[in-house]
Order: C-alpha cells, then structure tokens, then sequence
C-alpha cells in the first residue's frame, strides 16, 4: 500500500514532490471515486499520496489593486462564503455538485482534474485566469487555456504543483452563466456556457465567451471576441456569422449524459440569445 | 503504510491504526463500529454517508481518514445526543420525512448542517441543503417540512 | 381503540430510523462471517468455453453451478434462470461464480485473476431483432398472450374515426436508497437467510429447490429493507440461492451484498415497452373499439414478465369504457439485464400509451380531449378489458373536477397559449388512471392463498404474524392500526415484528398494493376473531384464510372474467415550464386526487403518493437508461440520475373516497397507483407547451429538440 504524505506548509510539500512521483490530493471528491474499491478496502492508488488541503499558504484568498489570488486548495464552499469573491463567480460555483461536496472539493483539483466537463472552467478561461505553478526551482505563471491540453490532460509535470489562480479584476456588467445537466443539482453538466459583457451606453467594450463539455477542452477563442467587438462598433452585428464561427469549435461527443447533437445546438441557441441581448 | 491517527469522534480523543486512505465511512463502520452512516453509493452521489469533520458537511465515503487526523468528527451517533437533534428528530416524526430510514442519518446530518448555516431557511434554501441527499421513498416534501418546523420549533438552538 | 383510522398515528420505527440505530442487512456482523463477490459475465451472449481459475488459497472457495445440490433454477413462473450461468451467459452481468473467504482483497484478486473464456454468439439485443437463435423456445417469447371482446371487425367497418399510435417507455431502476444483499448460514442441516427482500416465502422456496432439501430446513428472516419498490421481489431470491450454496460449502456464514454500481448494472429494472393502438370512434366520439399491441422487453430470463404483460394488457383501455376491444402482448427475450418488477408492473407503460393516444386522437379529431375522456370514462357497471365487472361508483368525473380547480387547469391552458419573450413556454397536463390492487387474474384465489395469524400473549399484547414486511411504505404501522382498531385495544399493544418464515405463516409477497387490501383484510377479520373469543391473561390465536369474493369470477385460459376485485383511481396535473433554448424543462407544480377509499394513515398515505407521483416524474424526464451493445450506458450513480430535493416543487394532493366493501375499514390499494399518472401529466404538460405530440418517455431535451424541429404534429 501506498505512502501517505501530510506536508505542513508549500515548501515541505514541493520538496516531497521534487524527489517521488506522487499522487496530489487536495479535495479527493473525483480521486476517490476513480480509486473507490469494494466497501471497506482501501481506494487503489498506485503512487505515493501527498494531501495537501491543509497548507496555509494554499487556501489563502487575496485581493490586491489589480488582481485575485485564489490558493489552489479553497473549496468551493470557502469561495462562496468569502467576501473577496465577486458575486458572479459564486452564481457558478453554487451550481456544483451539492454543498458536501462543495465542502471537500478544491478549484485546484476541478483545474488539475482537466476534465472538458469541470464546473469552473468556462468561467476561468472567460476571465483570462493564470495559474501560478510552483515547483522547488522554478515558479512560472501560465494562462488556463494553456494548461489544459486535453480532457484529462494538462502541462503539471512530477513535482510541480499548481498553487494559485490569478484573476485580474475587471468589470462586466451583462453576466449570463448557463450550466445545463440532467437535474438541477448534484449533476455533471451536458454543457456549459458563459458569457460575460462590458457595456455602456449602447458601446461594448469587452466580451468573452466561453463554452464547456462541447469540446475536448473548454472552447474559448479571443479572434471571435475581437470580430464581435468589431461588429459592434460598425453596427453590424450579424449572429449568423458569429454563431459559424463557434460551429467549428464547438466539436462535442455522443456519450451517457447527452448527444453531439443537443449540445452543439444547445450552445448555438444560447449563444445568440446573448448575443441578442447586447444589441 | 497503516499509521497511527489521533482524532477526536464525538467528542472523544481516538487513536486509530490505520492506512490514511481508508475511507472515513469504512473506518466508522468498522474499526469503530459506528453503524450509523450508511454507504448508498459510494460516489458522493447520495450523501447518507454525511458526516461533520471540523463543522463542515462532508460524504465519508469521499473522505480519507488521514484527513481527519486531528480534526473533530460528528456522525449521527454523536449528534443524536444533542437537544438539537431531539427537535429535529421530533420534526421529522410529525411531518411524515421518514419512510424506509436508510437515507434518514445522513439527511439529519444535512439538516443540521443546512440549520448551522441559516437557521430560518426558506422553502428553496431547504431544497438546496438537502440537494446532495438522495431519498427515493417520500419524494421530499416531508422532509422539507420537517425541516421548516425544525426550525420554528428550535428557533434559537440554531 | 376506536377511533378514526385515518387519524395520522406516530410511527414506531422512526426514532430508530433516524439515530441510525436501525440493523440493515449491511449492518449485521458476524464474527466468523466470509465475504462473495461475484464473477460476472463480461458478453452479452456466448458459450462458456472454459473457465480457468487461479489456485484457491486455503479458506477460499469457488462457488458456482456445480455447488447447488438441488436445481439451477429460480423458482418464479417459468423455470428458466439459473442461479449460476451454466454452458452460456446470456446478458452482462450475469453471474458465473461466487468467489467467498475472508479477505476482500483476495477476493479482488482472485476475481481478477479467473479467465473465462467465451465463444461470442450473436446476441438478441432489441424487441426487433429477428432471424437470430432465439434465447427462450422457438419464438423467443417469454409469453404471448391475446384475450378481446366484442367485434372489433364490425366497428372497423362503421368507426368515423380511426386513430393509430406507437408509444414507448425506457428503462426504469428502482434505486432503492439500500443496495441489494443477504447473509446465509448453514447450521445443524439448516439454511438461514437474511436479507432486504419484498417476499420472504418466494425466497424459501426458491431456496429449497436450491438446495433441494425440505421446507423444514430453509428460514429466511428479513431484515429491516432500505426501500425495494418491486426491485427486492425477484432478484432476492437469486442472490439468496447463491449464498445459501456458499455458506453449506464454506460451513460458514456468507454475506453477498451489492455495491452500487453493480446494483445499477445488473439487478432487474422497468420492462421498456413499446405500444400500438389504433382507436375506433363513431360520430358521437363514443370509443367503439380498441386494438392494442404490446411488447415488452424481457431481457435475458422470464422472471416475471408473463405477468407484467398481462397486468399492461389488462390496462390497455385505461380509464375508458370500450366495448369491442383486441389486446395481444408479448414478452420478448434479449440479452440484456432480466426487467422485473418495479412499483406499477406494467401499468405505468400501458397508461402512458392509452392516455396520450386518447389526447392525440382528440386533437386528430378536433375535439377537447378532457371532454373526450371524460365521455367514455367507465361507470358503476361498466365492463373492465376482460369484461369484468366494475362493481363501485367510479369518483373519476368528480376528481377530475378537482384537480381542475386546484390546478387552475383552464386558465393554465390559456395562458400557455400566449407568447411570452423570455424564452420560456409553460404547459400543463392532466391524467386520469386506475389500479387494479391485489394480484392479477386467479393469483390470489389459486396461488398465493393468504394465511394471517394473531398471537395474544398473557400480558393481552397481540402480534400480527404475516409474511409482509415493512420496507418504508409503512406496514409496520399501518397493520397495527388495523388490529388495534378492530381489536379496540391501544395501538401500543399491537405487536409487528420483521417477518421470520419459522415464526409466520405465508401471507403472500409484499407487491402488488395488496398488503392492505389483502392481507389487512385477513388480519382484520382474524382480530373480529380473537376479538370474539378474547379472554383476558390467556394465551390465544386466530387465524385467518384469503377467501375469493362471492360474485366475482375469473377464467385464466380465456384470460376473462375479473381481473381485480378492487380498483383504485387517480387524477393529476402537472405543470412545467420549458427553456426553449435548452428544452431542459421545471416542475412548477402538481396537483393529485386519489379515490383509495378509506384511507389507513393519512400522513402515511401522503408519503406514499408524494413518494410515487417523484418516482413517476423521474420515469418521465431524467432517467435515461440507455443500451448499447448490451451495456447499459449509464451504469453508475453518477450517470443514471433520480430526482433531488431541487427537481420536484410542492406536490398538492387530496383523496375522494369509494369505499371497497372487502378491503379492511373500506381500504383499496395505494402504493403503485401513486406511480402511475405522474409520468403522463408530466408528458402532456411538455406536449401543451410545444404544441406537438410526444410519443415516448422519458422526454429527454434531446427528444424534445427532435421533436420541436419535426414538422408532424401528433
């Protein structure tokens, strides 16, 4: 059976992660059920475990002139009741899992986790989230979308630990957060879209969209949203077009939780209706 | 790698030898014989496993013992022997909430839980802290009444 | 004491429910108690070539065909399905082996570690593969069954009208908040079994023929059951066979409990079904005549299908009067999990299919499809499908009226019509239904032949000694009540102990929504009995036979006569608001009328139509269980998805009471009726806010989106 390793602070646990290829295990509410076994055996992990849902320096919240710090390890619930987390945020991180989970699960481990599905991901690649990467020599900051390179796949090699999201504080003022699942709680979502806008005065200033589940990775593009400002400020906005463009993104399976096809429509529909609702 | 593991299970300081990863429902169940927490589906799906570690809700099936260590452990064992729990329970025998009983721990546990948190819910704020306790008998509105009624009936308690 | 039996009365097993004190099945404990797992087959269809096992450590063993002493056969109605797959598994998931010792661990491994090696045979995978080798006799029908009235060739010839329509029905899993499980031992020639089962004497004797010794060796206890639902009425009795076998090889108590998942993978579900009708109607839109077609999806063995069948075909008019009348009904084998029972047992398919073809053919016709039914709904001497009786005043007319009030069904109507700019559309509906309670046909009368008994003690306490059990709905209550009050003496005194099969005599199985009915009836008379003779301090008993009704008459050949003695009758409405972008759809209110006569409990009885009306709801909108290539797609708690608090908005219910003169103080059946309408109203509240016609369930928003883009409207 595996080694289970409880460091007490960051650099206790980057120095164990510099010399074992080890398990990070901060939240466990996806970990445990991949490695749940039969009632009463132990969860299979094949290499050494490192929790670290403990460490201080990882479940800070810190807010400064210009940017959030999120510590990798908050839970959901932390997020939700602190005061330093925008109202908008809270509106999607509410709608994951159920408040146990929510209790136990980490945005470190949703992005860790790289799944096409995860819950905060369309709103952290909306908000041109970095991750702060940390390992015992070197630190590096990198963009989400960047992080992601598959469903299941990400860049963290052995040793490194992703430690904080860095957000940059901005203002949107039109907000539109639509998970779709099968029930309304407790569900992994079928789709998901986000849609964020700065509008004043009849003038867009910033837009950015983002679609989850509908793609091997969470669909943002920043030519889109470059050709949609620029439509704006001609006046012509057509949403054929740009609903076209978002077609050849949106690239989702046939799986136990819905169709290609439902999806791919479902993102279009509720694309133009946020379109629509900026003109 | 068992281990040595100090927590303190309702309110009483335990030492336990086990491997960390052991599942805090496996080692309620059977090293410390604690019955109470029930395993429906070992997915974090159902919640009849819900247990509090240090005041937070948590499925004790998700929850590996070794992140206990040193933290304080509620089950319903623990929690039956509270005043709150008499006003629950009593809520719960009035409004009709149980029915087969294998969810009934855990969605006391919720309950609480939900209480702790806004002791005069509304109706949805009721349907939200349950929401990750599944009850396939009573189609839930009992349970929400119940709880409604725990809350006036207890009205300071919580 | 005598007082009002609907008077709410505190139910005994909830304090214990709630503090987690209550003994499961999966809490029992047993020192020297070994561990089975199964050894599951990984096709669809194949032979079994070979099976190669790892060497068994000491203390381990292999447990499978070759270790049952008696017959290889679940004792149900055809003596297909093996406890143990022999030469060929026929769905995946069924068992080949158990493998029992102490350490789980080694089980895993050991499991891991047998090779079984298949020859594929092409399998049987949907109701329309044909051309293949059949998997039960030569048609490959578990059952085939045809009964009708009247001339339906004549009123062919003279309907105005003629509507046809195909309806279909998914997959339903019971989901019984407790996974399936039993605990055998083997002491002194003996075989106990405990375990979370519906039917404690369908297990005994499924395990005498199991291990083929006498019915004075076999007792099975129940343990307190975590729900069933129907699901712990068949499956039981497999899992009891199994671990009977593995406790007399071991020498030594088994515990086979299930996890989750394979719960989910391979025990029974809701038969899936697929319905024709075509309707005949004359000029005044009298229904003249119906035929019906009905299919059921078996799956891999009998188990109970030939009576699920005839239950759905005994349904296939629904609430409506219809004098000429063609009903056949197959049960078709597939290789694919055994469908079994599930709360309903086959009504909830028909009436899906007549009610929302009676609402199409309205439409079709031009006329308001309320109007409509309400003009061909039965009345008091009216002839059921196989042309019984309908003996009682039917309160359908009145409870529809009821609903419609509570509901604001007319105004809802229109303002659904109204075009609103916010992406949203609400739409409601409205089911009328009935449930025959008790068992179908002769059951009753010729096979299960109820046996109650009452034991007074000299402190004058009186146990009820029936082979039901309390699995939620409430027995353990509700009996008392019905001997207490027949006996006036305080409920306290009234004693209802889990059901032992050394200790009770067969009163039958706990399905059906004949547990009142029935057998309460049986208790209440045996209590008028004890009542009759009581002698305060003595040490007495009555007991109590099942008698068939005078008057009533049924033919099993001709499958004619009285199928029920006693119907049950509900109306609901359902309203939904849909989201036009996404067709995900919310519940935003239901409202339910239910005639069971006189009620027993009615907190007790709101719990059960809150409960069913949920599970009906489930049925009808997110519980998708798909099949492909014989495994099912969603097989996991996380995939196949019941409703949660959030899912479900305030139910509103209320009961009419019709009274049945056999049923205890006036009581019919409850429990699977609750279960019937929701799935419908649900269905054609989706249909009123799309404007177009649904024809199948559960509507998924990827159905929806189908159908919205699909120019045909009904």
């Amino acid at each position: 059976m595996v080694e289970v390793y409880k460091p007490q602070s960051l650099k206790e646990a980057l120095e164990l992660l510099e010399f074992n290829d080890c398990t990070v295990f901060a939240g466990g509410t996806d970990l445990m059920v991949k490695k749940k076994q039969w009632t009463g055996l132990e969860p299979c992990f094949d290499k050494p475990v490192v929790l670290i849902s403990e460490i201080d320096e990882l479940t800070e919240i810190k807010r400064d002139e210009n940017y959030l710090y999120i510590g990798a390890a908050c839970t959901f619930s932390q997020l939700i009741e602190s005061s330093l987390i925008p109202e908008f945020y809270k509106c999607v991180f509410v709608e994951m899992a159920s408040p146990s989970i929510r209790n136990m699960a980490t945005i470190g481990g949703n992005i860790c986790n790289s799944s096409p599905a995860g819950d905060c991901l369309p709103l952290l690649y909306a908000l041109d989230a970095n991750l702060l990467i940390q390992s015992s020599c070197r630190n590096f900051e990198v963009p989400i979308e960047d992080f992601i390179i598959g469903p299941g796949r990400n860049i963290l090699k052995s040793g490194e630990l992703v430690t904080k999201v860095k957000i940059l504080n901005s203002n949107f003022n039109i907000i539109k957060y639509r998970k779709v699942g099968a029930r309304k709680s407790t569900v992994l979502s079928k789709l998901s879209f986000i849609g964020l806008a700065d509008m004043e005065d009849k003038r867009l200033h910033d837009i950015r969209l983002a679609f989850g589940a509908v793609a091997p990775t969470v669909v943002r593009n920043r030519e889109i949203e470059a050709e949609i400002l620029n439509m704006y400020s001609m006046g012509l906005v057509d949403v054929q077009e740009i609903t076209g463009y978002y077609s050849i993104l949106i690239r989702p399976i046939d799986d136990q939780r819905s169709t290609a096809k439902y999806r791919k429509s479902s993102c279009k529909r509720l694309l133009e209706d946020f379109i629509k609702s900026l003109l | 790698m068992i281990k040595n593991i100090k927590l303190q299970l309702n309110h009483q300081e335990i030492e336990l030898y086990v491997h960390p990863l052991k599942r805090l429902l496996d080692v309620l169940r059977e090293d410390c014989g604690l019955l109470g927490s029930k395993e429906g589906c070992g997915e974090g799906e159902c919640g009849a496993c819900s247990v509090f570690v240090d005041g937070e809700l948590v499925n004790s099936c998700l929850f590996p013992v070794g992140k206990a260590e040193n933290k304080q452990v509620l089950t319903i064992e623990g929690f039956r022997d509270t005043v709150r729990y008499d006003v629950l329970r009593e809520s719960f025998e009035e409004a009709g909430a149980v029915q087969c009983g294998f969810c009934s721990p855990g969605m006391m546990m919720a309950a609480e839980g939900l209480l702790r948190r806004h002791p005069h819910p509304a109706e949805q704020q009721i349907r939200e802290g349950i929401s990750g306790n599944l009850c396939r008998c009573t189609g839930y509105n009992m349970i929400i009444d119940a709880v409604m009624l725990a809350s006036k009936r207890g009205d300071g308690l919580w | 004491m005598k007082t009002d039996i609907s008077a709410p009365v505190k139910r005994d097993d909830v304090a214990d429910k709630l503090a987690g004190l209550t003994c499961y099945i999966g809490d029992m404990r047993n020192e020297d108690m070994l561990y089975a797992k199964t050894l599951r087959s990984k096709e669809a269809r194949a032979k079994i070539a070979s099976i190669e096992y790892p060497v068994m450590p000491e203390g381990y063993f292999i447990v499978g065909k070759n270790d049952i002493p008696g017959r290889n056969r679940v004792k149900l109605l055809l003596e297909d399905w093996p406890f143990f797959a022999e030469d060929v598994v026929n769905y995946i998931g069924e068992p080949i082996a158990l493998i029992v010792g102490s350490d789980k661990a080694v089980i895993q491994e050991l499991i891991a570690a047998t090779k079984v090696i298949y020859q594929k045979l092409e399998p049987i995978l949907s109701i329309d593969d044909s051309g293949l080798l059949p998997i039960y006799g030569e048609t490959n029908s578990f059952a085939d069954y045809s009964f009708g009235k009247g001339d339906i060739d004549k009123v062919k010839r003279i309907a105005k009208y003629i509507y046809e329509g195909t309806y279909e029905t998914g997959y339903q899993e019971q989901f019984y908040l407790e996974p399936q499980g039993v605990i055998a031992e083997f002491k002194e020639g003996k075989a106990t079994i405990y375990g979370s089962l519906q039917c404690p004497y369908y297990i005994k004797n499924a395990v005498i023929d199991c291990l083929g010794i006498s019915s004075d060796r076999v007792r099975i206890v129940q343990a307190t059951t975590g729900g069933a639902f129907g699901g712990k009425e068949d499956y039981p009795s497999l899992l009891a066979g199994q671990a009977a076998c593995a406790a007399l090889k071991a020498n030594k108590p088994v515990c086979l409990l299930l996890e989750r998942n394979e719960d989910i993978e391979c025990t029974t579900k809701r038969h899936p079904s697929r319905i024709r009708l075509t309707s005949y109607v004359d000029e005044g839109f009298k229904l003249i005549g119906l035929e019906a077609d009905i299919v059921i999806d078996a799956g891999a063995y009998a188990g109970l299908s030939g009576v699920v069948l005839q239950r759905a075909m005994f349904a296939a008019a629904g609430v409506y009067n219809v004098e000429n009348l063609r009903v056949h009904g197959k049960a078709i084998a597939t290789n694919k999990v055994v469908s079994g029972a599930f709360r309903g047992f086959g009504s909830p398919q028909a009436f899906f299919a007549i009610e929302m073809h009676m609402e199409h053919a309205a439409k079709e016709m031009g006329v308001d499809p309320m109007e409509f039914k309400l003009q061909n709904v039965v009345k008091k001497w009216d002839k059921s499908t196989t042309g019984g009786i309908f003996r009682d005043k039917n309160l359908l007319p009145e409870m529809v009226q009821r609903v419609t009030e509570m509901s604001g069904f007319a105004e809802k109507k229109q303002t659904s019509k109204k075009p609103r700019n916010d992406n949203k559309r609400r739409g409601i509906g409205l089911s009328m239904f009935l449930h025959g309670c008790g068992f179908t046909g002769n059951g009753e009368r010729d096979h299960i032949k109820a046996h109650v008994k009452l034991a007074k003690n000299s402190r004058d306490e009186v146990e009820i000694l029936i082979s039901n059990v309390e699995m939620g709905q409430g027995i353990n209550t509700t009996m008392k009540k019905i001997a207490a009050n027949a006996l006036e003496i305080p409920i306290e005194r009234v004693i209802f102990i889990n059901p032992d099969t050394d200790r009770v005599p067969d009163s039958g199985p706990t399905v059906a929504s004949r547990t009142i009915v029935v057998v309460g009836r049986l208790v209440y008379e045996a209590a008028i009995e004890l009542k009759e003779k009581w002698q305060v301090g003595a040490v007495q008993e009555a007991e109590c036979s099942y008698q068939y009704p005078e008057g009533y008459e049924w033919d099993n050949d001709s499958l004619s006569g009285d199928a029920y003695t006693n119907y049950s009758w509900g109306v609901n409405a359902v309203e939904v608001e849909l989201d036009t972008l996404t067709f995900e759809s919310k519940i935003i209110g239901v409202w339910a009328v239910f005639d069971i006569g006189k009620s027993i409990d009615d907190r007790i009885v709101k719990g059960q139509i809150d409960g069913g009306i949920v599970q009906g709801l489930g049925y009808a909108s997110m519980e998708v269980m798909e099949n492909q290539q014989g495994r099912f797609k969603q097989r996991s708690s996380t995939d196949y998805i019941i409703p949660t608090a959030m899912d479900i908005p305030i139910i509103q219910s209320e009961l009419m009471c019709q009274p049945y003169s056999g049923g205890p103080f006036g009581a019919k059946g409850l429990g699977e009726l609750t279960l019937v309408g929701s799935p419908i109203a649900y269905a054609l509240a989706i249909e009123d806010a799309i404007d177009a016609g649904i024809n199948s369930i559960p509507v998924r928003p990827e159905l929806l989106m189908e159908v919205m883009a699909d120019d045909k409207k009904y």
